[in-house]
């Protein structure tokens, strides 16, 4: 559809990273960028699977850590290069996924949320209670920077400009496939699974592909999250972690790229703007989840294009 | 399964069904049905509301199992296989509630009903490499065919849940014709279809045949029934009661009392 302005966007995006990244040397600004970026990967990759193929997961989180727990071990533990720690990351999540998604993609709507919440709750005590290649719940300390060959990303800003790229990449990617057999695919098993099997759909091995796909970019952005951090604990990758993505989703709007990362930025700024709530986060999502839901059901985004939309008719009746 | 359909052969029936039973609870929705279809044939399945003629289209594509009997098609029994693999053999069909992908183009509806006609995975379609982006330039060109051979061709990029009723319609059996079935079931294609829009339905029903397509036909409307059919087959409370050519089945008593007292005669619709 717009396929044509495609480029254009993307340079435009690539542009923007270039201009925030020259232009931003405050410690703090580059860190919450970066933090956008990593939420815009974990927004990004719950909306493959819960906007457009209509799949929910609760507990989406438990690939996150996944991926920063393994890179942790195999870097810290083992001394593996990220390098080699990185597909090793995004393979585990990718496996395991497969393994939870054959099962649990065979239940639909509160079935499949109950599975994927299980789900999350069980690799959350394992990263908790597994102390002795955790860190259990204290954490795991000391993950080193991340190095390429000769090329360090220690300092914030090529931190911010690494993000970004793969965000970058990941937004091509994710918006190829949705512009692809597959992904039209996906949309039809959104709006009837019944008919998108009637007309040669082998809709279970789609949405195991795609569940596949979405962990293996949450798994991506726990390695950068830990390789950003140094310190890991099981905390970060709990049911509220899980509940902070699909609310970054939910606003953002199901199905659209661009609202992840609206989504992604929203909530990662809220917590810093306010700074009391912090005791009532969970109050908080729940609170723009239920209102979201009830009065702009397709995004914050689509919600208040629809709402002008609805203005401009009503005045052109005029 | 391979995904090209083989070519038929012969005057052999291209779908035999033998002695199939369906109950659900205490409902006998199927009971021994069996008759077959010739290659590039129309036949007319008709009966009296719940007669089981929906049923039956969900067992020959394989949404419902049947608890006893068998489908064979061209040949070979489809048992085993799933519905998405039926239609790679090539059973296709519509439905008698128009199940559209609403919230896509009248376009995308088409191109996904040419899904098991092309083969690009996830993996291809983030590469985009020259193949893949010829296989999508080619469904596209495919697409646009069909949705001019339904009348369409003005309305591609029109959401499928807006287009009126009619078109909808058209736009299914459009998508059941992407996947290039050497069977089609049309599930009640001119409920709510006004006169000219069944006219031009029954037109391209014919227009399908002579593609060497065969066709099931469930259809309340019996003057497009009648005229289009080369056989009748009737059903009534999963029995089949009648079977034969539209003048015979006219004339069968027992069709008659079927349909007494539910729709006057068959022949007035
Ligand atoms: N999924 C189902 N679960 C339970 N009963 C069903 C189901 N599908 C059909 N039936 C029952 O089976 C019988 C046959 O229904 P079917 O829909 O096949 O009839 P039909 O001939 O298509 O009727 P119509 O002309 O109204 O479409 C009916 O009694 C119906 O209630
Ligand atoms: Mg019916």
């Amino acid at each position: 559809m717009d396929d044509k302005y495609l480029p254009a966007i993307y340079t435009g995006f690539a542009l923007g990273i270039a201009f925030l990244g020259w232009r931003i040397d405050n410690a703090y600004y580059l860190q919450l960028l970066i933090f956008i970026g990593l939420n815009t990967l974990l927004a990004l990759s719950l909306n493959m699977l819960m906007g457009y193929a209509g799949q929910i997961s609760l507990g989406h989180a438990a690939f996150y850590g996944i991926g920063a727990y393994v890179t942790a071990i195999l870097s810290t533990t083992y001394q593996v290069p990220p390098l080699l720690a990185l597909p090793a990351a995004v393979g585990a999540a990718m496996v395991i996924a497969w393994i939870v998604g054959i099962p649990t993609l065979r239940l639909s709507g509160y079935y499949l949320g109950m599975g994927t919440l299980g789900f999350g709750m069980i690799v959350h005590i394992v990263l908790r209670e597994w102390g002795s290649v955790t860190g259990g719940a204290s954490g795991f300390v000391g993950i080193p920077p991340l190095e390429i060959g000769p090329v360090s990303f220690a300092s914030s800003k090529s931190y911010f400009f690494l993000v970004w790229a793969v965000v970058l990449a990941v937004i091509i990617l994710c918006r190829r496939i949705i512009d692809s057999r597959v992904g039209r695919a996906l949309c039809a098993i959104h709006d009837g699974e019944k008919a998108a099997a009637a007309v040669g759909v082998n809709t279970r091995r789609l949405k195991l592909q795609v569940f596949v796909l979405s962990a293996g970019i949450a798994a991506l952005a726990g390695f950068l999250y830990a390789h950003l951090v140094f310190f890991i604990s099981p905390g970060s990758f709990g049911f509220m972690a899980s509940i902070k993505i699909v609310t970054m989703v939910v606003i953002g709007g199901m199905a659209s790229i661009w609202g992840a990362l609206f989504g992604a930025s929203l909530l990662t700024l809220l917590p810093e703007w306010l700074h009391a709530f912090s005791e009532f986060e969970m109050v908080v999502y729940g609170l723009i989840l239920m209102v979201v839901m009830i009065f702009m059901p397709r995004g914050l985004t689509r919600g208040l294009m629809d709402i002008y939309e609805r203005y401009r008719k009503t005045h052109d009746r005029q | 399964m391979n995904g090209t359909a083989k070519p038929m052969t012969g005057s052999d029936p291209i779908l035999e069904i033998r002695d199939v039973d369906k109950a659900f609870g205490g409902v006998q929705a199927l009971d021994r049905i069996g008759f077959a279809l010739e290659k590039a044939s129309i036949t007319g399945l008709i009966g009296p509301n719940g007669a089981g003629k929906t049923t039956l289209f969900n067992v020959i594509t394989g949404i419902f199992a049947p608890d006893a009997g068998d489908i064979r098609f061209a040949g070979q029994s489809i048992e085993n296989l799933e519905v998405h693999q039926r239609v790679s053999l090539g059973i296709a069909r519509t439905f008698q509630n128009v199940e559209l992908f609403e919230s896509m183009t009248a376009m995308e509806n088409i191109l996904v009903g040419l899904y098991t006609r092309t083969r690009a995975g996830m993996i291809q379609s983030m590469l985009r490499l020259p193949r893949t982006r010829q296989e999508e330039a080619r469904a596209r060109d495919q697409a646009m065919e069909l949705l001019n051979f339904v009348g369409l061709r003005d309305y591609a990029s029109r959401k499928s849940g807006d287009l009126p009723f009619g078109w909808q319609r058209m736009l299914e059996v459009a998508r059941a014709m992407a996947a290039q079935p050497h069977l089609l079931l049309l599930d009640e294609p001119a409920a709510g279809l006004n006169i000219s829009e069944t006219g031009h339905l029954g037109e391209l029903i014919k227009e399908i045949r002579k593609q060497g397509i065969t066709i099931l036909l469930v259809e309340h409307d019996m003057s497009l029934t009648m005229s289009i059919s080369d056989q009748i087959v009737v059903l009534d409370q999963g029995r089949k009661i009648a079977e034969g050519t539209p003048r015979a089945v006219q004339e069968n008593k027992a069709v008659m009392a079927a349909y007494l007292g539910k729709k006057a005669n068959p022949t007035n619709n």
